[in-house]
């Protein structure tokens, strides 16, 4: 072998192993900084045992063409006004992030904590909430308003307490006290979803494909739920799912199912193919709309069931002409 | 008396085949072919660098219903279209079928047939030469464009994987379609208008139609290892999603596996018993 191909084959192989080095650096640790913003910081108030974990990149979404076009469609209503009035927090400007986790529980309530990140003017929020029958505590550093709220089911009257935790500067925790503390322990304790590998994986996997998603353990959310046994007989056998939307000028977004095995796989694609299939059928000649249908594509092998999806943005500006309609309609003005 | 000089032992096969491996590297290497294979696999790089650089300049290089498309799934597109349609098969054909039909046409079969060697042990050899020439020309433009294409509205930490898979699921695409045309060159007068008719004509065909002839093509199996998804840019690619059947990882590795060693062996056993005629 002459110097000549000595020297092809190493610089070849050069360019493949600093390839490869540079994306196990960046995998191991969870992505070079290099797209939107990631739910790291706040993942350490998720408990280890969740069930399942959201996210949105609310400033990213609220700054997209797409709000600014569903804007036009959705009136803007008083509360907002309101809860900025008096709570001195602007939605739209205000907060950053959203991430919520569910964590398991027959009452729903209880079983869920949101941490939302952002600027918040805490005195005004605590001022409000004791003035509203709110009693501040301090746990494990943290402070904490809560405030008993009726929660009547039909078998019973349970008092939850709704609670607000300002965890550190510009992140809040809201939810059920005992989801809020759990929230705090698993921060104190570093016990938290990033040493759930199976978590991690699935959220690795999603952070960088779009600016809001949702992952979690399908198989423990619907034995959790309390549901009859006849609708979880009919429900997909799938394990672990994740799905997640980019918002930009539309809506380019991706659901992925792990069922339990190739066979149930093959007939949930089935059964997404013949949704899709009916859904071009019932469309007609629908231009916008079967752009959007031919957006969707299945894809995944193994066990592993995808689908991608595009909803364009000509689709927000017909639903825009049908509000407008509406609007015209019954005599009332639209916001531009 | 003086002891008569003991004749040599044959070299093995192995040995035989990695002697036969390092005198077609350079060949191929330094060939017109490679030159052909730099046009088809810079392309791509080509393609990557200016979507970069309009990137970086703010304009969205790719829109698709007025919204700009992030670099994952550009780098996704352009690995089933690139690499996946055309490079793979067209590389394997082309220097596939050339492993014994170049020298039968340049005479200088001969030459290796002389020599004492399994006429096996060249063909393997000179498929092992193929493949290291190929491979290590494919999976660095792979990685080129990753590096470039990702970033753009990506991680590269969450599509690491499924780069792993991408430069495994190209470099057994090479394995496998060298070792068919391999056999194809051997056996075969016209082994170049018969890889060209199987890759272009017969795999296109049967992956648009319903029912098992799909499964007599490699792209079957290669496609259903592909972790990006399908595109459908052309009313060809939109037939083929439409009655595409994704294969199982097993079946899909078991299968290209089976194929690739039958096409493999068959090959050398081909090479080893067909008398080739040179032409005058």
């Amino acid at each position: 072998m002459t110097r000549g191909i000595r020297y092809f084959l190493t610089g070849s192989a050069l360019v493949v192993f600093l390839g490869l080095g540079t994306g196990l650096i960046a995998y191991y640790n969870g992505g070079l900084p290099i797209g939107p913003r990631a739910a790291n910081g706040d993942l350490t108030f998720v408990p280890a045992d969740a069930t399942a974990v959201a996210f949105a990149d609310v400033r990213a979404i609220m700054a997209s063409d797409f709000r600014q076009k569903l804007r036009q469609v959705l009136p803007t209503g008083e509360e907002l006004t309101k809860f900025r009035d008096e709570l001195g927090v602007d939605i739209e400007r205000d907060i950053d992030t959203v991430t919520a986790a569910y964590l398991g529980g027959q009452s729903a309530p209880e079983s869920g904590v949101v941490i939302v990140r952002g600027r918040f003017n805490t005195a005004q929020i605590e001022t409000l909430a004791t003035q509203h029958g709110a009693v501040a505590e301090d746990y494990k550093g943290m402070r904490l308003l809560s405030m008993a709220t009726g929660d009547t089911t039909s078998t019973e009257t349970h008092h939850a307490v709704a609670t607000v935790a300002f965890l550190n500067a510009g992140s809040l925790a809201l939810g059920e006290a005992s989801a809020v503390k759990k929230a705090i322990d698993a921060n104190a304790s570093g016990d938290d979803v990033r040493k759930n590998a199976e978590m991690m994986n699935l959220i690795n996997d999603v952070t960088s494909t779009g600016n809001a998603w949702v992952v979690g353990r399908f198989d423990a959310m619907t034995n959790q739920a309390g549901l009859p046994a006849e609708i979880v007989s009919h429900l997909p056998p799938v394990n672990l799912f994740a799905a997640s939307v980019h918002v930009n000028g539309g809506l380019n977004g991706m659901v992925r199912a792990e069922a339990r095995d190739d066979k149930a796989a093959e007939q949930l694609r089935d059964v997404v193919r013949g949704a899709l299939a009916a859904g071009k059928l019932m469309t007609g000649q629908n231009p916008k709309m079967d752009a959007m249908l031919n957006s969707l594509q299945i894809t995944g092998t193994g066990k592993t069931v995808g689908l991608t999806f595009a909803l364009p943005s000509e689709l927000l500006e017909l639903l825009n002409g049908v509000a407008a309609a509406h609007q015209l309609g019954t005599g009332t003005t639209i916001h531009k | 008396m003086a002891d008569a000089p003991r004749p040599t032992a044959s070299p093995g096969f192995m040995y035989a085949a990695s002697r036969v491996f390092e005198l077609s590297i350079g060949e191929m290497l330094w060939s017109r072919r490679t030159v052909f294979m730099g046009l088809v696999v810079g392309f791509p790089v080509l393609a990557a660098i200016v979507l970069r650089l309009l990137s970086s300049l703010g304009v969205a290089p790719i829109t698709i219903n007025n919204h700009g498309v992030d670099g994952p799934v550009i780098f996704g597109l352009m690995i089933w279209i690139f690499f996946v349609r055309i490079s793979v098969p067209v590389l394997g054909v082309f220097y596939g079928t050339s492993l014994i039909a170049d020298e039968v046409e340049d005479k200088t079969i001969t030459y290796l047939f002389s020599r004492p060697i399994p006429r096996g042990a060249v063909l393997v050899g000179k498929y092992l030469a193929y493949l290291a020439c190929t491979v290590f020309v494919i999976l660095p433009a792979v990685v080129i464009v990753w590096l470039l294409m990702i970033p753009m509205g990506g991680s590269l930490g969450a599509s690491f994987i499924d780069l792993t898979k991408d430069l495994a699921v190209l470099a057994l695409g090479l394995a496998v379609y060298g070792a068919v045309f391999a056999l194809a060159g051997a056996a075969l007068k016209r082994p170049l208008l018969s890889g060209l008719v199987f890759v272009l004509g017969w795999e296109q065909i049967a992956m648009i139609l319903p029912g098992y002839l799909r499964q007599l093509t490699v792209a079957h199996y290669l496609q259903g290892l592909v972790p990006h998804a399908m595109p459908s840019n052309t009313p060809l690619s939109l037939i083929q999603g439409v009655f595409r059947e994704v294969p199982t990882l097993a079946e899909s590795l078991i299968s290209l596996g089976l194929i690739m060693a039958v096409s493999l062996w068959l090959a050398a056993r081909t090479v080893t018993r067909k008398e080739y005629v040179l032409e005058q």
